[in-house]
């Protein structure tokens, strides 16, 4: 049995103004290991799941707990040290800060807290394949190679979650699939990922588990299995003879 | 231009804070530039008027007493002067007005008016009989005496009663509160009954055709002495002086503004030019829109320009009429000290002067960085939708890094030097402010320090004043039996000849240990004995001596041989002023007659002065004038120290408003990257952090140029004055700044900014990371 | 019709037995279409009796009757290859006929039906995925584009799904 990471109850969000809420009594757990997706149309809620998790919000009702800390219970001060020593953020636009280096964006989070982290850094780098542009500034690289920069940030510092907002979403195909690749290849060595996503054969494509939202509500937990299928299990093609 | 109207007014309700910070540095530059261009346009004025209105004399010339009075008659057509009044018989005169004793030169003089030097009555009525007489309205303003007040004269033993019935302007006079003896009159009948022993002289006032130069009158004078007996004329005062020292205090007044108000329009120049810069970049994207939709780059341009122009012109129709309103009373107080009814005048040539120099150097300070604005190409700008930033945090980053500070605050320095041409407008800002700060504090130190030298503050308590009728030894034996007395310096005042200087110069006999009265010895020594002598530079300079030198003088007509042994500093002898320090005995030996009148004491350590000074008063209530050592009149230090500070305080406001403004659009800028960070994990208290290292770096490197450059500026600035004055200052003069206080200067702008960077850090720390990072 | 005229491609690159033209087929498709051979035969005839191809050689054992493509074939191969895919949407599944009812019948719970057929959806498309990726190991370019189609068409299923599920129903009650 493995930890519980992640315990939303009955969580609630209304923002100003909002006729409905953004998120309307929403309960789950994320347990440790899980590559979970939440999918949703835009205005869904799913965004703000995420927000919640990363202690970047908080509920207008109900509980996060995360690693079993009350977010509830932190100042602004205390989320931030809980965002530096356990959350890792990839976000849609990548969000590098225009006058570090690639290698100094990276080396952030853990010069928040105070510690070097050059080596780590370093593997982190060659492992996306960006080691040779380590000095470059984020307006002399591409979206791809920013994100891959935004993603060894959102590692430094081993995090317990790895949070991704439409990691893609800025992103031509090919450069995404390399991406999400990498994301996997975490995965498989133990790390937590929360994914969210609107597009389905994404969410499908890697993560085991994926929570759709619709309206602030979760409408489905679905867990997918990934048996071996013949293709003909899984693909018919037929001409207009069938039918006839 | 209608597109470029509604476009530059919907801008400027949307950028409130920054419309008003250009309207306040913009009001405070106009105002201060326009009180400058004020006092510059009408600084000649008034006194050549009144000289011309009352037909002043040339030439003043004070004659011995014993020359032959017929002999003087016949001068004026020797000389070819085209008027001239006198001879006047005069006096030294001291009397007592409440518990004050004043010295003045009584002329006997029947009718105000005349051919030449008629004197302007502006009080009261002229002098008609024996108890009667009339002062110098600047005199009797100075000491508060007024009309109908009774004045005891000491200096004759019967101590007539003189009633105050007139208050005159005489423009040949030197205003009270600059030194020197003043004139006042009586009835020509009167003044026998006044004269004392060896105190009487002769006056005659001469003019000219034209406006002769100080060549033509030293030629004149020249003449004149030739047509006399040796020793004949003891004094002489020509008009070109009397209206220099007139004008003297505004002068310096008026150099200062000017200094001052150069560096206002500075300090507004670079703050204009940062906030459209940052106008600029934070309103990247939308001029590519601007463009896309069919502004002009000119047009564009015109957008920028406008948005500063507007609240530029409306501090200007504020602060041009407020500035000429405000230096309504520094022009009046030259008009007033003539007599004259101040009638305000206001030029607009001169407001419209004012109001170009002001709205032009901010729009040519909007102009470069909107010019910038209208070059950029539409759809580069759109693309990128900020401006890209330059990489030139870097250095400072790695420099911080390897001191290791802490990580908000190498980000916060980062940011500082990340746009190089705001950090350097920000830098001119701050030191600018600084600087003017040091001036201000430099010059006012000065001065004071030049006034308390000039009194002897620090080395004499009392200053007692001796009437003739009391005897020297009497007086001498008063001071000495009172238990307190330390010191007696007796001053015996004497006109010494001395070769090549045309009139007969004022000399200072000391007896006691007169160098411990704390004359500033430039070069050489203090005298030790009988013969040798010492001088401020003006009087070597002009008797082409050296020290060292020996030259033949003559006491009252005694030939004497004296050495120049020291130079000193003296300020009060103003341009062309002489002086001569000698023992006493010296003069003792030449002219028997001649006797000390102004003893200077020094008490002992803790001694209670007031009480000594009323006992010692008390002793001799009539003969004696006692009083305890002060600066002297300070007015003219006030009235310029208040100024200095006031400009100081307003340049000091534009700079903190100026860096006010660039945390501002620093932090919104990076609204961002503070929102990243924030998600990444960094506390509020980090976040502040950031923002107070950005604005302490930049004020501490501000502050670091500044200090010693407005220490260079100051003194710059008072070698000008002194210039002004006559003779340059010496060096101790100048060590007005403790090391202590050149550090905290700094160190207190560095906490001014940090202070100023808390409200826009936790404006920073508060951002809604949600709403910022996810609004697109 | 594909069938017939996937027959004719192959028989287009070489004159083929009729067990090597169901292999050929068949491994064209990777799988996901599987004919007997009966079906190819009975193709290969009505194709002979149109004159779309012939056999090459005698006629003999059928086994080892070898088929090539006439002129007519070649015409009639090329016609349909130009030919654009025109005609109507085929919806096949039975998801749209359920649809229909479910919001006819009052008591047909119409988000619980959604919610599980999306789920199947989700499932489909985690096979499709597993599936492209494998083609694409393997080589097999042409079947991952294929699969890249279906991938697509499920997640237009799966989005159907969602507009359904946030829509609010009134209950169309005939009655």
């Amino acid at each position: 049995m493995n930890t519980e990471l992640v315990r939303l109850t009955d969580v609630t969000k209304v923002y100003q103004g909002g006729i409905t809420g953004a998120l309307n009594g929403v309960s789950v757990t994320v347990e440790e290991g899980e590559f979970t997706a939440i999918m949703g149309p835009s205005g869904s809620g799913k965004s703000t799941m995420l927000n919640l998790v990363a202690g970047l919000d908080r509920p207008t009702s109900g509980s996060v707990f995360v690693r079993g800390t009350d977010l509830a219970k932190e100042g602004e001060a205390g989320l931030a040290t809980f965002r530096r020593d356990h959350i890792g953020f990839v976000f849609q636009f990548f969000n590098l800060l225009p006058n570090l280096t690639a290698l100094e964006n990276v080396l952030l989070p853990a010069q928040l807290k105070g510690n070097t982290a050059k080596v780590r850094a370093g593997e982190l780098l060659d492992r996306l394949g960006i080691a040779e542009v380590a000095d470059r500034y984020p307006a002399r690289l591409s979206g791809g190679q920013q994100q891959r920069v935004a993603m060894a940030r959102a590692l430094v510092n081993k995090p317990t979650l790895l949070l991704a907002d439409e990691p893609t979403g800025a992103l031509d195909t090919q450069s995404g699939e390399h991406v999400m690749d990498l994301v996997a290849q975490l995965h498989r060595e133990g790390q937590t990922v929360l994914l969210v996503t609107h597009d389905a054969k994404l969410a499908t494509r890697h993560a085991e588990r994926v929570i759709s939202v619709i309206d602030g509500r979760i409408v489905d937990d679905a867990r997918l299995e990934s048996p071996e299928r013949a293709p003909s299990e899984v693909i018919r093609v037929r001409g207009e003879e069938a039918a006839r | 231009m209608t597109a470029l109207l509604v476009k530059a007014m919907a801008d400027l309700r949307r950028r409130k804070l920054q419309a008003a910070v250009i309207f306040i540095t913009t009001l405070l530059a106009a105002g201060t530039g326009t009180m400058t261009l004020s006092l510059l346009a009408q600084t000649r004025d008034p006194w050549q008027a009144a000289f011309d209105a009352q037909r002043g004399a040339h030439l003043r010339v004070n004659f011995d007493s014993r020359t032959a009075v017929a002999a003087l008659a016949g001068t004026a057509s020797h000389l070819g002067a085209t008027a001239f009044s006198g001879p006047y018989s005069a006096t030294a005169v001291q009397f007592q007005s409440g518990a004050n004793k004043y010295n003045v030169t009584a002329i006997g003089r029947d009718n105000p008016g005349g051919d030449v030097s008629q004197l302007r009555i502006t009080g009261g009525r002229w002098p008609k009989g024996s108890g009667e007489i009339a002062l110098t309205r600047s005199f009797a303003d100075l000491n508060h005496i007024s009309i109908g007040e009774r004045l005891k004269v000491l200096s004759v033993p019967d101590q007539p009663v003189l009633t105050l019935t007139g208050e005159v302007v005489d423009i040949n006079a030197l205003r009270a509160d600059v030194g020197g003896v003043q004139n006042a009159w009586v009835p020509s009948s009167a003044v026998a009954a006044l004269t004392g022993r060896g105190t009487s002289l002769y006056l005659m006032d001469y003019r000219f055709a034209g406006n002769p130069t100080s060549a033509q009158l030293q030629a004149h004078l020249h003449a004149l002495r030739g047509a006399l007996p040796p020793g004949g004329v003891t004094s002489t005062v020509d008009y070109i002086f009397a209206r220099t020292v007139f004008h003297i205090s505004t002068l310096i007044l008026t150099g200062v503004l000017v200094a001052f108000s150069v560096f206002a329009l500075l300090a507004t120049a670079a703050i204009v030019a940062n906030l459209v810069t940052g106008i600029v970049i934070s309103g990247y994207r939308e001029i590519g829109i601007m463009k896309a939709v069919g502004f002009t780059p000119l047009q564009v341009v015109g957008v920028f320009v406008l948005q500063v122009a507007i609240p530029a012109a409306a501090a200007c129709v504020v602060g041009i009429p407020a500035g000429t309103v405000l230096s309504q009373p520094l022009l009046a107080s030259n008009s007033q000290a003539l007599g004259l009814a101040y009638e305000p005048s206001f030029s607009p040539t001169l407001d419209l002067l004012a109001l170009a120099g002001a709205l032009g150097i901010v729009i040519i300070a909007a102009l470069i960085p909107a010019f910038r604005a209208g070059l950029l190409k539409p759809a580069v700008v759109i693309a990128n939708a900020t401006a890209p930033r330059g990489q030139s945090g870097r250095w400072l980053r790695r420099l911080a890094d390897r001191a290791r500070l802490p990580r908000p605050a190498v980000l916060g320095l980062g940011e500082a030097a990340a746009r190089p041409a705001r950090g350097v407008l920000t830098l001119l800002a701050i030191f600018l402010g600084v600087a003017t700060v040091v001036v201000a504090l430099g010059e006012t130190r000065s001065f004071n320090e030049i006034y308390t030298y000039e009194a002897h503050s620090g080395s004499v308590d009392v200053v007692v004043m001796r009437s003739p009728a009391l005897s020297d030894a009497d007086t001498a034996r008063l001071i000495s039996s009172q238990p307190e007395t330390a010191r007696v310096v007796a001053e015996t005042n004497a006109n010494i000849s001395v070769p090549g200087i045309a009139d007969p110069v004022a000399t200072l006999g000391f007896r006691g240990d007169s160098a411990a009265l704390g004359y500033y010895v430039v070069g050489g020594r203090w005298f030790n004995g009988p013969g040798e002598v010492v001088a401020p530079r003006s009087l070597v300079q002009d008797a082409h001596l050296k020290i060292g030198d020996s030259f033949k003088g003559a006491v009252q007509g005694t030939p004497v041989t004296l050495r120049v042994v020291g130079e000193v500093y003296d300020f009060t002898g103003g341009p062309g002023g002489h002086l001569l320090m000698i023992d006493s005995s010296t003069i003792a030996a030449a002219a028997p007659d001649l006797a000390p009148s102004t003893y200077r004491v020094t008490l002992k350590p803790r001694s209670n002065v007031n009480a000594y000074v009323r006992r010692l008063a008390a002793a001799q209530p009539d003969l004696l004038d006692v009083q305890a050592n002060g600066t002297g009149n300070t007015s003219f230090l006030t009235v310029i120290g208040g100024v200095l500070f006031a400009i100081a305080a307003i340049i000091a406001l534009i700079a903190a408003a100026g860096v006010f403004n660039t945390l501002l659009l620093n932090t919104r800028e990076r609204l961002r990257d503070t929102a990243t960070l924030k998600a990444l994990g960094m506390s509020p208290r980090q976040v502040v952090g950031m923002v107070a290292s950005s604005a302490g770096f930049l004020a501490l490197m501000g502050g670091i140029v500044a200090v010693p450059a407005g220490v260079v500026l100051y003194r710059l600035l008072f070698d000008q004055l002194s210039l002004l004055g006559g003779s340059p200052t010496p060096a101790p003069f100048y060590d007005v700044f403790a090391p202590w206080e050149l550090v905290a200067i700094p160190l207190g702008g560095v906490m001014v900014a940090v202070a100023a960077a808390v409200i826009p850090g936790r404006w920073a720390a508060r951002t809604n990371v949600v709403e910022v990072l996810h609004a697109e | 019709m594909s069938l017939k005229y996937g027959v004719l491609g192959l028989l287009k690159e070489q004159p083929l037995h009729g067990y090597e033209v169901k292999n050929r087929f068949e491994a064209m498709l990777g799988g996901t279409w599987e004919v007997n051979i009966g079906q190819i035969y009975t193709t290969l005839q009505r194709l002979e009796r149109d004159g779309l191809v012939r056999p090459v050689g005698p006629r003999g054992d059928r086994g080892k009757l070898l088929y090539e493509l006439s002129a007519e074939g070649q015409r009639a191969l090329d016609e349909w290859l130009i030919q654009p895919d025109s005609g109507p949407q085929q919806l096949h599944e039975d998801i749209y006929v359920k649809l229909l009812l479910a919001t006819r019948i009052a008591n047909g719970n119409l988000q619980e039906m959604l919610a599980r057929q999306k789920r199947t959806y989700l499932q489909r498309l985690r096979d499709l995925n597993r599936l492209e990726k494998r083609a694409r190991s393997e080589g097999r370019v042409d079947l991952a584009r294929l699969v890249r189609g279906a991938l697509l068409h499920a997640e237009a299923d799966l989005k159907w799904m969602d507009e359904l599920s946030s829509e609010r129903f009134e209950v169309e009650a005939t009655e």
